[in-house]
């Protein structure tokens, strides 16, 4: 039984291979086969071309920090014992965006357009998380 | 497309102040506001075939009641009226109603439009239980919900990338804060009347960095009702209507992830909209109602009106430019920071007053001699850009 009590990740079949990515240390986004267009959060269908012909790629891991916050109060209450805490926007290199958590990294030293890499959070059995650093 | 400039006018506003009542019901409150605006328009309730009640989202029964024609009953318009529904985009839903009741009236589908708001958010919502729902909604369930975003911390990132981008100083952001509690000062139905300097607001703690407690919206009661008629009637019945000149709109995301890096470029078309329709450039704009929830919002959106150059909004603000007495009076009603976060109402009061300023009604916060105001809304997350053109002239 995990005591991990911050919400998990809605697991459907299509967050079921990113997740699975994770706990594999592959960071995984998507690439439409017939317009090209970079997809995250991942889809079944092309929000470019409306096309289903879409493939899994794996990111580098490596991006720059677009924006955070430290939250330091009022959090949504599963959070309030993580407070402070870092929640960001990174842009990866591949031209995609994704929410996370700054870890593993001095508050003082964070500011936007850092370079930040993935580092993998596994919270539970089945759940991996994604989160970032500034680079050691 | 049929050209909408003129074609439709608010004639009537109604409002409850906003704050804490916990004795005053739901009910109550939207009926009180309609029956304000009726007055206030000096129309025969007969006239009125549609109603347009806007999303509560404080309570769910509140809401389904609303939606069913409580309203109709209530004031008693049964024997004449056609339509009940809904107008719900969270913010921005002044802007779509006005569009709606607009439409409805320039199309001759409707003779007079009520729009009614009432929610409890301070009342009918426990404090913690909201930040936690709220920070489910409008939020990706399988990709951002894990992190612990909240709308407090959407205010912090976005005031974090705009301070990187501009330069903007933490004393410009409160200086928003400071000139919108003195607007809210003059605002007998505002919550937040307390001034409050540059110096007090920047001591106030730290939340989500770099948003401070008083820099924050705070959820409140209140409701507000407007009424849009055909601009030939308008003149029947009031001698200074509010004339609808222009409405432009750009919606462009669900959530904060996939909100554009660039929002000043990416939603400025919506201020090109309502200008082109209008026939009116930035110089013209006398007043600016401007939708805030953070303080941060409200310099963006200088900048998508053109009112400021990208990155020089900061120093406008601190200048005193947007305060009493200053060259553009902005969020005269002291916005969501000052007069209170009401849930989808925040966006109807910024439309009320900026009606109220133009039909001369604003008591001892009235800017002179306006001829054209401009409003503002966004919902959800930051998903959209509404701009209003409204004028004392046709
Ligand atoms: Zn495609």
């Amino acid at each position: 039984m995990s005591n991990y009590k911050k919400p998990l990740p809605l697991i459907t079949p299509t967050s079921k291979v990113f997740y699975d990515g994770c706990r594999s240390g592959k960071l995984l986004y998507q690439q439409c086969l017939d317009c090209g267009q970079v997809i995250f959060f991942p889809q079944s269908i092309c929000p470019g071309c409306l096309s289903h012909n879409i493939e899994w790629k794996q990111s580098k891991g490596k991006g720059r920090l677009f924006t955070f916050t430290i939250t330091h109060a009022a959090a949504p209450s599963e959070f309030s014992e993580d407070t402070p805490y870092v929640l960001a926007i990174v842009e990866m290199d591949e031209g995609y965006k994704m929410m996370t958590n700054i870890i593993e990294t001095d508050f003082d030293e964070i500011k936007c357009d850092m370079e930040v890499e993935v580092v993998f959070d596994k919270v539970t059995e089945e759940i991996t998380l994604p989160k970032f650093r500034k680079p050691k | 497309m049929m050209d909408m400039r003129g074609k439709a006018a608010i004639v009537g506003i109604g409002e409850v102040p906003t704050g804490h009542y916990p004795e005053r019901t739901f009910a109550d409150a939207a009926l009180t506001v309609a029956e304000m605006a009726i007055k206030d328009a000096n129309i025969n309730k007969s006239e009125i075939d549609t109603v347009i009640p806007i999303g509560v989202v404080s309570n769910s029964i509140n809401n389904g009641n609303i939606v069913c024609s409580q309203m109709i009953e209530a004031l008693g318009l049964g024997s004449h009226a056609k339509s009940n529904f809904q107008v719900m985009s969270g913010g921005s839903s002044s802007a779509s109603s006005l569009k709606v009741a607009s439409a409805l009236v320039a199309t001759g589908l409707s003779k007079a439009v009520l729009v009614v708001h009432c929610d409890q958010m301070g009342t009918q919502l426990d404090l913690e239980t909201a930040i936690s729902t709220f920070s489910k909604v409008s939020v990706s369930p399988e990709y951002e919900t894990p992190y612990g975003w909240s709308q407090l911390g959407l205010g912090g990132m976005m005031q974090q990338r705009y301070m990187h981008d501009t330069g903007a100083t933490e004393r410009q952001i409160a200086a928003v804060v400071e000139s919108l509690r003195k607007w809210a000062a003059l605002n007998p139905n505002a919550m937040m009347r307390t001034p409050r300097t540059v110096d007090e607001i920047l001591e106030s703690p730290m939340i989500s960095t770099p948003v401070r407690k008083r820099m924050m919206n705070v959820l409140a009661d209140g409701a507000a009702a407007y009424i849009v008629t055909s601009p030939e009637r308008a003149r029947d019945l009031t001698d200074q209507p509010a004339y609808i000149l222009g409405m432009g709109s750009k919606c462009t995301n669900f959530t904060t992830t996939q909100q554009p890096s660039d929002l000043v470029s990416a939603w400025r078309p919506a201020a090109e909209e309502a200008y082109a329709m209008a026939g009116i450039t930035p110089k013209d704009i006398d007043v600016a109602q401007i939708y805030d929830a953070f303080p941060v919002f409200i310099l963006i959106s200088l900048e998508i009106l053109g009112i400021c150059k990208p990155g020089t909004a900061g120093k406008f603000v601190e200048d005193g430019n947007i305060a009493p007495g200053g060259k553009l009076p902005c969020s005269t009603n002291g916005a969501m920071m000052a007069q209170g976060h009401t849930g989808a109402g925040g966006g109807i009061a910024i439309l009320v007053e900026a009606a109220r300023q133009v039909m001369g009604k604003a008591g001892d916060r009235q800017v002179p001699n306006i001829k054209y105001a401009v409003e503002t809304a966004t919902g959800g997350v930051g998903m959209d850009m509404h701009v209003g053109v409204l004028g004392t002239e046709v």
